[in-house]
C-alpha cells in the first residue's frame, strides 16, 4: 500500500494518481540511494570524470590509418563519423581482435565502415554516472561515447574512468 | 560504510573471475589470435612446463596488426613468446577486491591475473568483472534507472 503524502489515504502500490485527492505519486516509487556510494553515482555527472576527448575518423578512413590512430594515440576506440560529423559507428580494439586477427595487411585498405560497430549506445556528458555504469555492465562495453544535442561526439567515458571515480570516491569516503 | 567494508574484507574471487585462458609458449602468433578470437576473450597467459612466464592482450596484438597494416611485415608463425610481455603484474587469491582495484587502476591495467599459493593462475580479474560487482552492491539504483536518461513529457497528460 502506498500513503498519499497529501491526503494520507490509501492507495494500491505503484498507481501514478492518489485515488482521493488526484495528487501525483509517481515519484514515491523512485528508488532512494541507501548509501554514499549510491548517492555520488546518481548525482554526479559524466563530466565530472573529465572524459578525455573524442578522436574521430570519418566513414573512408581505411583499417591501416584506423589501426594506426588507435597505437599512437593509446586508445580503445575510434569514433566514426558521417560528413555531417554525426556518430555512427565505433571501432573499438575488440572489434580488431575479432574481425581483423591476421589478416590486417589483407585488409588494410578496407574502409572502417565495414567493420565498425554501427549505431553504438551513447550518451550526454550531463548524464549521471550511474547511467554509463549500467550500459558497459550491460552491454560489456568498456567505452560509452558521449555526443552532444546534434549527436556529433564529444568524447569517450571509459571503464577505467569509472574505476579511478570508484576509488577516489572510496578514499575520500576513508578518510 | 557497509560497501567500505566489504571492498576491504572480500577476496579478489568474488569479482566475477574470468577462466584463464592459457597457451604454450611455442604457440604460435596465428593460433594465439583464433583463441582469442574463439574464445571471445582479450588476453591470454602464457606458460611453460606449467609456470606462467608471460601475458598477450588485445593491446599488443593491436600493435601487430597496425604494423602489418602499415605493411611491416609480421610473421605469424612465429612463436607467441617472442610478443608477449614477461612482466606479469598478477596478484594472489587471498588479496582483498580494494586492493587489486587499487593496483589496476594505479597500473592501468585491464586484467590481472589471479594466482593461488602454488603460483598457479586461477582466474583472470577484468575491468568488466569489477564493474558487475559494484553493481551488484547497489542493485536498486543502477537496475531501477529510468529508461532514458532526460526523461520529460511532451505535453501535459489529461490536460
Amino acid at each position: 500500500m502506498t500513503l498519499c503524502p497529501a491526503c494520507g489515504s490509501t492507495n494500491i502500490e505503484g498507481v501514478d494518481y492518489c485515488d482521493a485527492c488526484g495528487q501525483t505519486l509517481s515519484h514515491l516509487d523512485l528508488p532512494v540511494p541507501a548509501t554514499e556510494v549510491e548517492k555520488s553515482v546518481t548525482r554526479d555527472r559524466l563530466s565530472t570524470l573529465q572524459p578525455r576527448a573524442a578522436v574521430t575518423c570519418g566513414l573512408n578512413a581505411t583499417v591501416a590509418e584506423v589501426l594506426a590512430m588507435l597505437v599512437a594515440h593509446s586508445l580503445g576506440c575510434v569514433l566514426v563519423v558521417d560528413h555531417d560529423g554525426q556518430l555512427v559507428g565505433v571501432f573499438s580494439e575488440r572489434d580488431a581482435l575479432h574481425k581483423i586477427n591476421c589478416s590486417a595487411a589483407e585488409m588494410a585498405d578496407r574502409p572502417v565502415s565495414e567493420l565498425m560497430t554501427a549505431a553504438p549506445q551513447s550518451l550526454h556528458c550531463e548524464d549521471k554516472i550511474a547511467y554509463a555504469i549500467h550500459k558497459m555492465n550491460l552491454g560489456g562495453y568498456r567505452h560509452v561515447p558521449l555526443i552532444d544535442e546534434q549527436g556529433r561526439p564529444t568524447g569517450v567515458v571509459s571503464a577505467r574512468d569509472i574505476l579511478r571515480y570508484f576509488t577516489g570516491l572510496l578514499a575520500s569516503n576513508a578518510s | 560504510m557497509d560497501f567500505q567494508l566489504n571492498l576491504n574484507s572480500e577476496t579478489v574471487d568474488h569479482a566475477y573471475l574470468g577462466q584463464p585462458l592459457m597457451a604454450s609458449a611455442e604457440t604460435s602468433l596465428r593460433e594465439v589470435l583464433q583463441i582469442l578470437r574463439e574464445q571471445h576473450q582479450g588476453g591470454i597467459l602464457i606458460q611453460k612446463e606449467d609456470a606462467l612466464v608471460g601475458i598477450f592482450t588485445e593491446r599488443d596484438a593491436l600493435r601487430l596488426m597496425a604494423a602489418d597494416a602499415k605493411g611491416g611485415q609480421v610473421d605469424y608463425d612465429q612463436p607467441i613468446k617472442n610478443f608477449m610481455q614477461t612482466e606479469v603484474v598478477s596478484v594472489a587469491d587471498k588479496t582483498t577486491v580494494g586492493e587489486s582495484i587499487r593496483v589496476m587502476s594505479e597500473g592501468g591495467y585491464r586484467r590481472l591475473p589471479v594466482i593461488n599459493s602454488e603460483k598457479l593462475p586461477t582466474g583472470v580479474l577484468t575491468v568488466s568483472g569489477i564493474l558487475h560487482y559494484l553493481v551488484d552492491h547497489f542493485p536498486q539504483v543502477i537496475y531501477t534507472l529510468p529508461p532514458k536518461p532526460r526523461h520529460a513529457a511532451g505535453e501535459r497528460e489529461g490536460a
